[in-house]
């Protein structure tokens, strides 16, 4: 059980240090003037991350609820 | 089967129907902020409002941050660990005042335009607007779920509020998620 809490805050390090390093590019692009098709990929593929490990979207098609 | 079995099994059928009901709400609520977010490039198009790029980011950071500690927070509730609940939970809190004082108390007077003066203004205030009320609705919800703790509401297999509120806050942040690139970053000045 405590191995699995570890696995758990560890992951919710690593989502945010993924979150973390694509706001720093996201910001490099924007303020270089890159085209706005990358800033859209990188916003995509944060919020990917927040909506998979933060929020869970998998429990919601569970027939029965848990934790 | 004894009653706290059969009360535990009636819990996990509601907490799947809570799911789909907060997950239908999260769905309709993202339709208003996506109606925003069109309005944002039909008026402005790839002209972008003048605002604190630095500022940007840190609320930006702040509110990452936040998210961090609000899956933290679920995590430790449902390992039993109320004291890490707490601690995280207010941290989400103080984070999330923070985000609301670094837009509509800095951003809000440093910008140079007013919500009457023009599509910018217009555009800028009711999205940032819009989403700083649903920031303070998540700290709110964030106090009572805290406050609920504090009288030990919650334990590892129920804590279906906290599992809402966590959610609830992360749909904030993935708005912002959208909201900060169109608002700070795509376009030129």
């Amino acid at each position: 059980m405590q191995s699995t809490k570890m696995d758990e805050l560890r992951r919710g390090a690593l989502v945010f240090l993924g979150l973390a390093v694509l706001t720093v590019v996201e910001y490099y692009l924007g303020t270089h003037e890159a085209p706005a098709i990358f800033l859209w990929v990188v916003a995509l593929l944060k919020a990917g991350l927040v909506l998979i490990y933060f929020m869970h979207i998998g429990r919601v098609f569970r027939s029965e609820g848990e934790h | 089967m004894t009653t706290p079995e059969a009360a535990l099994t009636t819990y996990k059928q509601k907490l799947a129907n809570n799911r789909l009901g907060l997950w239908l709400f999260i769905l309709s609520d993202s339709f208003v902020f996506a109606a925003l977010l069109v309005t944002r490039f039909y008026l402005l198009g790839d002209k972008r409002p003048h605002l604190e790029q630095e500022l940007g980011l840190i609320v930006t950071s702040v509110l990452l941050i936040s998210s961090f500690f609000a899956n933290r927070a679920e995590v430790q509730i449902s390992k039993g660990n109320r004291k890490g609940f707490l601690t995280s939970i207010l941290i989400t809190m103080l984070l999330g005042i923070g985000f609301l004082v670094g837009v509509v108390g800095f951003e809000w007077r440093l910008a140079p335009f007013g919500p009457a003066d023009g599509p910018e203004g217009a555009v800028f205030f009711m999205m940032t607007g819009m989403h700083a009320f649903h920031v303070l609705t998540g700290v709110i919800f964030l106090f009572i779920v805290f406050r609920n703790g504090l009288k030990g509401h919650y334990s590892p297999e129920k804590h279906w509020a906290v599992e809402a509120a966590a959610n609830y806050w992360h749909f904030v942040d993935v708005v912002w998620i959208f909201f900060y690139p169109a608002l700070y970053l795509i376009g030129s000045l």
